[in-house]
């Protein structure tokens, strides 16, 4: 009887923690989404290879990140100087590019640097859903978005192969865009 | 380089061997259906392919709804409309594509119409836009290259809006492949070499690059043996059925591996050349592929190593000292070439195809990193590499 009951109890601990566990990486990824969509939007702003990336999506080109069923989610829109606009909420058309994680952990995984997105793809834990090209352009501007904001050793985890950058682009290109965040958020 | 992680599926019964063709009719009426719509090309046609097609189905319960044989090379939407349109008018109840790349991805796109209804085929475009299985299937395949025939993606081009649209989906699969010798018999050498060559690419790709998995592994391996043992032999002798069907099992085998594995570098320079100077995707995968693998080498020494034994046999990878193995490996995939460029002018150079100018390497490095394969190689590659592999491959 005492056996029975301990067991359920464990049941049940395991299961609130489970929920806990499930709940706090949600908050992480919503959180990471919101990072990455504001420093994308600020990298476009301020370095020149994010910007020659964007000048290959049309005007009003919409670029959706979500984690399947149903969020978090993160958009961005290219305005008219050529730039991308974070979007904090869900757009009201199809986006033109959605990159969807099958899974929360798939999309914790990959935002908490476990796995590269080269591999998340390779895995197939991301469905693309829209111009193949378009894709391969956006995950090389986060390529480099990661490059220039994230320590080396963090980057090394995200990326095929860590590029040549010498370090005085990495700090000054890292300083303007985290600069150009502090800027976009008092806005 | 084994991966954690992986998915594997191929659900095309495959009916491989003599007398495959007969298997048809039985195979449709266990899928109720006994009217397919043949869908094939013209050329296809005039090397008496579909008599052959059609003689073996004669025994049995089927009888043919049409033949559409207007297929051309580049299949457009257009061009999928109207044999929907023929598959309709006639009450056909199943779709059999008798040809290569082009006329199977058209018969996908027939299918997806017939399957789902309407004209339009760009609500289903993308991937896994459709929900439910299609009408029977079969694919009766007469190049052995492509893989078509046990892959999931059909692309198909819309020549108002200038573009090519990918689907991708469970339900495009075909039900069954059926890979007969009478169907490659009459292959001319050239077109047997570069298609040839196209799955030892998938097969080499598939084993190298970032989404190879144990069951993948398997089958391009073999696929790799198969096309090595059996290519020259089968240009020596154009007749031998035994050698011919070793090559069409090659070419799905390389179509099941690099459908669960996807391709790298080779494809990416390959899809661009192809596209911008309408060269065949075979002779394109010979050209670029030593080039490629020689730019992954740091990235795939131990894979290309083990290849050297699918490749020229267990007495020249036993002779070959362990470190300089990928080397030979990349080696022996040089004379090949060369022997096909000796045999049949296939050539191994950009110059040698008299078709790519050098003021267009800039353009193809850039279509080249922009191609969705990219994702999938070994190695990370930049445009200045795409563009020094490309001026490699010059000649």
């Amino acid at each position: 009887m005492s056996f029975n009951f301990l067991i359920r109890a464990g049941a049940r601990l395991t299961m609130l923690l489970s929920k806990q566990r499930l709940a706090a990486k949600r908050a992480y990824v919503t959180a990471m989404l919101q990072v990455i969509g504001r420093a994308l939007e600020a990298a476009s702003q301020e370095d020149e290879v994010i910007r020659k990336e964007i000048a290959a999506f049309p005007e009003n080109f919409l670029f959706e990140m979500k984690i399947l069923p149903s969020g978090p989610s993160l958009a961005l829109s290219k305005n008219a100087r050529g730039e991308f606009d974070y979007l904090g909420y869900e757009p009201n058309r199809k986006p033109d590019l959605s990159l969807q994680f099958k899974h929360l952990n798939h999309a914790f995984m990959v935002l908490t640097f476990q796995e590269g997105t080269a591999r998340s793809f390779t895995n197939d834990r991301v469905l693309v859903d829209g111009d193949v090209a378009y894709a391969v352009r956006l995950v090389r501007c986060l390529d480099r978005l990661e490059t220039l904001i994230l320590p080396k050793l963090l980057a090394q985890r995200a990326l095929k192969a860590y590029p040549k950058v010498p370090l005085l682009e990495k700090v000054t290109g890292g300083a303007r865009i985290y600069g150009r965040l502090a800027l976009n958020f008092v806005r | 380089m084994t991966q954690s992680f992986y998915e594997f599926f191929c659900p095309v019964k495959l009916i491989s061997g003599v007398a495959a063709l007969e298997h048809v009719p039985y195979e449709l009426s266990v899928r109720s259906a006994s009217k397919p719509l043949i869908i094939t090309d013209k050329g296809v046609r005039g090397a008496g392919l579909v008599d052959i097609a059609l003689e073996a189905f004669a025994g049995g319960d089927l009888k043919v709804g049409a033949i559409y044989d207007d297929v051309p090379p580049d299949s457009s939407l257009d061009v999928v409309r109207r044999a929907a349109q023929l598959y309709r008018d006639k009450g056909c109840d199943s779709i059999i594509a008798i040809g290569g790349g082009s006329v199977i991805d058209t018969s996908k796109g027939v299918n997806i119409l017939v399957s789902e209804g309407g004209d339009d085929l760009h609500q289903f475009s993308g991937a896994g836009n459709l929900k439910r299985p299609l009408k029977p299937f079969f694919v009766i395949p007469t190049t052995a290259g492509t893989g078509s025939e046990v892959t999931l993606v059909a692309v198909i081009s819309d020549p108002e809006k200038g573009v090519k649209l990918p689907f991708t989906s469970h339900f495009l699969y075909p039900d069954a492949a059926i890979i007969d010798p009478r169907m490659t018999l009459t292959l001319p050498p050239h077109i047997t070499a570069a298609t040839a060559m196209d799955a030892m690419t998938h097969a080499i790709e598939a084993f190298t690059c970032m989404g190879k998995n144990p069951m993948s592994d398997a089958y391009a391996l073999a696929a790799i043996k198969k096309i090595s043992r059996n290519l020259i032999k089968v240009l020596d002798n154009p007749k031998d059925v035994a050698g011919r069907l070793e090559l069409a099992e090659a070419s799905t085998m390389a179509g099941v591996a690099f459908s669960n594995s996807m391709v790298g570098l080779v494809h990416s320079l390959g899809h661009s050349l192809g596209a911008l100077c309408h060269l065949p995707h075979g002779v394109c995968m010979n050209l670029f592929l030593p080039y490629v693998l020689e730019n992954n080498l740091d990235k795939i020494r131990e894979p290309l190593a083990e290849i050297l034994l699918a490749l020229a046999g267990p007495e020249v990878y036993a002779s070959t000292p362990a470190d300089v193995r990928a080397e030979v490996a990349i080696a022996k995939i040089r004379d090949l070439r060369d022997d096909l460029h000796k045999r049949c002018n296939l050539p191994r150079t950009l110059q040698e195809t008299g078709k790519v100018e050098q003021s267009q390497l800039e353009k193809l490095a850039d279509m080249a990193i922009n191609d969705g394969s990219i994702i999938y190689n070994p190695s990370q590659v930049s445009y200045e590499d795409a563009l020094a592999v490309l001026k490699r491959a010059w000649g």
